[in-house]
């Protein structure tokens, strides 16, 4: 569960990324974060990710509070959180076996189990035969797989997602999408996005930003501005 | 260990940079840590010969000499007296000029003087036993080492604190350049420490690779000394040995536990190698601590 109660976020310079938030996003939710840019999608993803604190109110993740700035389990906070990033963050020094089992070493998975954990998650993405491929090798729409699976393995129950898709072509698009459709149910998912067709089509929840402030909460909506 | 050699592949200058510079450190630390242990073995073997050696006149009569021995052992600063006299003084004196019969028969026990070998508890003592005698009567002479453990007391000073300010300025210049090395390492891997952090590395999970190469590098380096530093050690044993020439063996005693550093032995070899990594493992390891300490926020 992820909870937000009058959250404001000020950056030094005096002007605000974030304004009143609340909201409550349940376990295993698929919910959309749309808004134009600087709206604030970016912010909410980086709070839960306690990649910046909030200025005031309350956010909670799961058991931990991020309110505090006493709060110092970062790495246990995030060990439950899979972050899908726009630019994918892939290591290009690495074999895609390797970038996607950092985060299960990190864990503490033993070898056994960690292959498995990443022969289930390219099996889910569809990469099955790439495991020992350097990304150079591989397109835009893979890498973004690759980053999707890295995400998901290790059992993480919260998948955060910045515009998954926004470099993507339309169908590679669908692609990448239909693996976070696989994933509901399972896990939370955030997704902050600009695509319209697919929050329109998918009819999921919808939270919708303008200018630092959550405008409209939607149950089953698309894409409203 | 093949993570450390993935590192050292992607980084083979900084990791040539780091070996060759702990190996210098060590190399020069490792020769001071001879000098100054071939040093304390000298002045152990000096303070174990008489120290200080006074002669009597031959007309003093032994109770008077005996009486001066029960003085010196009575004062807490003589360790030691043995009493020479006149007859063990022949005795000497026959077995050292043996092959000569002409000295021999001018010599009988009356001329020769008895004398007290004494042994001080510091050789800082000597000039004062020494002066203590000299207020005697019968004395004829006294002798004692002064110059010779002086020069070698002032000698080890000398050497103790020069290798201090060696041992200062070469660590700290030590760690200040493998802490820019490390730095460098850091901003090589800037985006996979990045990563790591976001998806839930703790700071010792990140730190950890970087203090596994310190130990890699420390652990080599100082074995790569110790091993060219015997080897130029052993070729350098026929000079030593004809220095040291009527030397049976110096040692340093540490109260629990008498040192043999000559000849070289398997407990000299084995501290040497010890401390040498011991050394080269912490300068390593701390150098890395503090970069990741600054470096990784």
């Amino acid at each position: 569960m992820i909870l937000f109660e009058n959250v404001y976020k000020k950056f030094p310079l005096g002007n605000f990324a974030l304004q009143d938030i609340s909201c409550e996003i349940q376990s295993n939710e698929f919910v959309f974060l749309v808004g134009s840019s600087g709206a604030g999608k970016t912010s909410i993803l980086k709070l839960i990710l306690r990649e910046m604190m909030p200025t005031s109110g309350t956010l909670v993740v799961d058991e931990f509070d991020l309110s505090t700035t006493k709060f110092k389990n970062i790495a246990q906070l995030r060990r439950n959180i899979g972050f899908v990033f726009q630019d994918f963050k892939i290591l290009p020094e690495k074999n895609i076996f390797e970038n996607i089992s950092l985060g299960l070493h990190i864990l503490g998975m033993n070898s056994k189990d960690i292959v498995k954990n990443v022969k289930d998650v390219l099996k889910l993405v569809g990469l099955e035969d790439k495991e020992n491929v350097f990304p150079v090798q591989l397109s835009a729409g893979e890498l973004q797989r690759v980053a999707i699976a890295r995400a998901v393995c290790g059992n993480r129950k919260i998948i955060l997602a910045d515009e998954p898709t926004g470099n993507l072509d339309p169908k590679t698009t669908w692609d990448i999408i239909k693996i976070f459709k696989k994933l509901e149910g399972k896990k939370t998912i955030i997704i902050a996005t600009h695509n319209t067709d697919i929050v329109n089509s998918l009819k999921k929840r919808v939270l919708i930003l303008k200018d630092g402030r959550l405008i409209k909460d939607i149950r089953k909506g698309g894409y409203e501005l | 260990m093949n993570d450390v050699f993935v590192a050292i592949r992607r980084a083979p200058y900084q990791s040539f940079a780091t070996f060759f510079t702990l190996f210098l450190t060590l190399f020069l630390s490792l020769a001071v840590f001879f000098i100054l242990t071939f040093l304390y073995g000298m002045l152990s073997y000096v303070e174990s010969r008489p120290q200080v050696t006074v002669y009597f006149q031959t007309q003093t009569s032994e109770s008077d000499i005996l009486k001066i021995k029960e003085q010196l052992i009575s004062s807490d600063k003589v360790q030691s007296v043995k009493y020479v006299s006149k007859n063990d003084a022949y005795a000497l004196y026959k077995k050292l000029n043996q092959d000569n019969p002409l000295l021999l028969e001018m010599v009988t026990p009356d001329i020769l003087p008895a004398s007290l070998e004494i042994f001080a508890k510091k050789p800082t003592y000597l000039p004062e036993i020494a002066g203590f005698l000299q207020t005697m009567t019968g004395i004829d002479e006294v002798n004692f080492q002064k110059n010779i453990i002086d020069r070698l007391l002032s000698l080890t000073s000398v050497v103790r604190k020069t290798s201090i300010l060696f041992f200062g300025y070469f660590i700290i210049t030590t760690i200040i350049i493998l802490i820019s090395i490390t730095h460098f390492k850091i901003a090589l891997k800037k985006d996979e420490i990045e990563l790591l952090q976001l998806i839930g590395a703790s700071k010792f999970y990140i730190k950890k690779p970087f203090i596994k190469e310190a130990w890699f590098f420390g652990f080599i380096s100082s074995s790569a000394v110790f091993i060219i530093f015997t080897g130029l050690f052993f070729l350098s044993q026929p000079f030593l040995q004809s220095y040291l020439s009527g030397i049976v063996n110096l040692s340093i005693d540490f109260g629990f536990y008498n040192l043999i550093i000559w000849p070289i032995s398997l407990e000299f070899g084995a501290l040497a190698f010890f401390i040498t990594s011991f050394f080269g493992i912490s300068i390593s390891i701390v150098s890395t601590l503090l970069a990741t300490q600054k470096y990784i926020k």
